[in-house]
């Protein structure tokens, strides 16, 4: 049986984070993955809105969230992935707001994972293919970033994780920064050797690939051992909206237009025994608190019908 | 470069006539051999075991081609019946493969050089699929052969459920293995490849690497606007929300400029085509052809560029800083212009600014790059001082570099 996951946004507080926790529980939960992201917002830093939550020293920060911390190992649950805030780098940005995600938030992002039990750490990549002409010209500035953070991370005990990301058109999502599997196969496979240490891995998010289309057996089966995280969630193939699986469809025929069965025959072929973990706190803010708990189960569900048929 | 129109949404199968005249009305003098337009998958699914049906279909194939012919329009590039993106929907192999050769035959008789054949699709497991499809491409070598015709492989989407996704060839590496694999097996060039971006667009596919890797194995391209939505060719940049064009043609453009693609350059809009009233469809033919041109324009501007001994450019502004970045060292101006006195004898990347009076006294070979979006006004303006030398426009919209900032990092 694999551990089922989901993002404590929505569904943790900051004013009672062990509530939180509890229902997590309940409802068939292990793990969580640690929504950091949402104490800098991503909405905030494109418009150069920083609002100084990284600006307090560790200490300060640990104490902020050690009632988290507490929290969870009371309800029982391992703080399993956390999300750094993103992105790391504005291109219009200005250098102020670029040096501060850079200097300040990303290492004390670091800190707090370690502080807070987690092993992986998900970041997104710069997104900057279009402005530099090439994907690896856009890649070598994210490994500048992996490079800088990977003694902290090797010292910590924490792996990296870069995500499969889209970037907009228009309305339309077209392939953003790690969407190759063959690419981001060989960079882990390169840094984790230079490094003696698995500092890089990857996160499979199966929203953003639906948006762009990837094949998902292949793009897993292709990165192996290199996956280590996940972020499960649906939507129409046109806009990010982080819902339930098996939820939408293009068709009468009410048939799932997500690639579900793809998605379990790449975790079986390469035998993944890490956490799934939903990324679906939208799904929360659509139902009334009231079913907040049925919703989570319902979620927590599907990763148990999952797992069967991942490790069978 | 060759140019083409394709007649989906122009011509329709039974009456082809006026789609084919509107073809030939405009100043397009080539047309692709729109096969598939016969056998639509709907009307397969119900008609395709009737031999009365089929035959009535390749039938009508030839009449198609006689309007063609009728008109003059040459068709370099055939385009071979396929059953869409769902694997459900596609017949055995045994069918398909008797649709191939058919096809081969076909382009023989209408002179077509190119086949765009798709890969059979069937459910079951990829490894297999490659391998199936592998057989059934070396198998039509000794056809395509004798037919003098290279078959193009294209890059696919299937259908989850009505969703599109990656399907075969969207990958370089797997592409390139694939197509050198059955050359070699032939002993010649007899496969190559067609981009069309009706399915990488709809996938939300990047081409830059998979062009890049193709490079001279990049016979066609087919182009049109899509989105997400699925199965949808649109006049390209009609496709637009949130204020913006949804295709990228950015990397397109870049990409096909850097390998100097010179090969067929095919629009499709099958859908705006359709939409349009049909007594609107020759102004829709003059757009079309206006829109053609300028992705041509725009992959061939570093060809242009090169193709002066000697230029000088007009504006000291972005854009000449922008052409200097990317092709000062290669193309190197002799000075820059500007109707900006101020900026006489002060330089812009390394580039002295001139009164542009002195574009008077150029030696003739020399070209005038105008540098500044007011091309036309720019342009009015250096014929009424007498200027006779060549006048021709630069755009930085799609250079390989767009990045203009200092990139974080080295200090941090």
């Amino acid at each position: 049986m694999l551990e089922i996951g989901v993002q404590t946004k929505e569904a943790v507080s900051d004013e009672n984070p062990q509530a939180g926790f509890e229902m997590l529980r309940e409802a068939g939960f292990a793990c969580v993955d640690f929504s950091l992201n949402g104490y800098l917002l991503n909405t905030d830093i494109y418009e150069n809105r920083l609002n100084r939550f990284f600006d307090a020293s560790i200490a300060e920060l640990e104490s902020f969230f050690a009632p988290h911390k507490a929290g969870a190992q009371k309800a029982g649950i391992r703080i399993h992935q956390m999300h750094m805030p993103y992105p790391i780098y504005v291109p219009s940005g200005t250098r102020e707001v670029n040096e501060y995600l850079w200097q300040k938030m990303a290492p004390k992002s670091m800190e707090l994972c370690a502080y807070l039990g987690c092993h992986y750490i998900v970041i997104h990549g710069f997104k900057l293919a279009r402005e530099l002409g090439r994907e690896d010209l856009e890649w070598a500035q994210t490994e500048k970033f992996i490079h800088y953070l990977a003694p902290m991370a090797k010292e910590m005990g924490i792996t990296l994780c870069v995500e499969n990301l889209y970037t907009s058109l228009g309305g339309h999502m077209v392939e953003g920064p790690c969407c190759n599997a063959r690419k981001a196969a060989e960079r882990i496979e390169r840094i984790n050797e230079q490094y003696g240490a698995e500092v890089l891995g990857f996160c499979f998010d199966t929203g953003h690939a639906n948006l762009v289309g990837l094949d998902m057996e292949e793009f897993i089966t292709t990165l192996g051992p290199g996956l280590k995280v996940l972020h499960i969630h649906d939507n129409d193939g046109i806009t990010d909206l982080h819902q339930v699986p098996y939820t939408f469809a293009r068709t009468r025929e009410n048939t799932s237009s997500t690639d579900w069965a793809g998605f379990l025959r790449g975790l079986r072929n390469i035998k993944y025994r890490g956490v799934l973990n939903f990324e679906t706190a939208p799904v929360l803010t659509a139902f009334p608190r009231e079913m907040h708990l049925e919703t989570l189960k319902f979620i927590a569900r599907i990763g148990a019908y999952w797992s069967k048929e991942i490790v069978q | 470069m060759e140019i083409l129109c394709a007649p989906a949404g122009l011509s329709a199968w039974e009456y082809p006539g006026q789609g084919v005249l509107d073809i030939a009305g405009s100043a397009f003098e080539q047309a692709m051999l729109d096969i598939a337009l016969l056998f639509p998958v709907k009307e397969f699914r119900r008609n395709g075991a009737e031999e009365n049906w089929l035959a009535g279909r390749w039938q009508a194939a030839e009449t198609f081609l006689s309007k063609f012919q009728q008109k003059k329009l040459g068709l370099p590039l055939a385009y071979a019946p396929h059953f869409g993106y769902r694997a459900a929907d596609w017949p055995s192999l045994a069918v398909y493969q008797d649709f191939a050769e058919r096809s081969l035959r076909f382009c023989q008789v209408a002179g077509s050089r190119y086949l765009v054949l798709r890969p059979f699709m069937a459910e079951m497991p990829t490894d297999k699929l490659i391998e199936v499809n592998r057989e059934f491409y070396q198998g039509l070598i000794p056809l395509a052969r004798e037919a003098q015709v290279v078959i193009l492989l294209e890059n696919q989407a299937r259908s989850i459920n009505g969703h599109l996704v990656r399907g075969r060839f969207t990958s370089a590496e797997e592409t390139v293995d694939f197509i050198d694999g059955l050359n070699a097996f032939a002993g010649e060039e007899r496969f190559g490849f067609c981009l069309h971006m009706g399915a990488s667009g709809a996938c939300g596919l990047n081409v830059y690497d998979l062009l890049h890797a193709l490079s001279g194995r990049l016979k066609a391209v087919i182009l049109c606007d899509s989105d997400a939505t699925g199965d949808r060719e649109l006049l390209p940049f009609t496709g637009a929300s949130k204020g913006a064009c949804e295709t990228d043609w950015l990397n397109l453009i870049r990409s096909l400029r850097e390998i100097s693609f010179d090969g067929l350059l095919v629009l499709d809009m099958r859908d705006t085509a359709a939409a349009f009233p049909p007594l609107l469809r020759p102004k829709l033919m003059e757009m079309a052809q206006a829109v053609l041109q300028y992705i041509l324009w725009q992959i061939e501007m570093e060809k242009t560029v090169a193709s002066y001994p000697k230029r000088v450019l007009f504006g000291a502004g972005r854009m000449c800083r922008n052409y200097m970045s990317n092709y000062g060292k290669e193309y190197p101006p002799l000075f820059t212009c500007d109707n900006n006195s101020r900026l006489w004898g002060s330089s812009v990347a390394g580039l002295v600014v001139h009164d542009p009076k002195d574009l008077l006294s150029l030696p003739p070979d020399c070209a005038i790059f105008i540098c500044n979006i007011y091309y036309r006004e720019i342009e009015a303006q250096l014929r009424d001082m007498g200027v006779k030398n060549p006048i021709e426009f630069f755009n930085d919209e799609c250079l390989s570099s767009l990045y203009a900032g200092t990139l974080l990092g080295e200090g941090a």
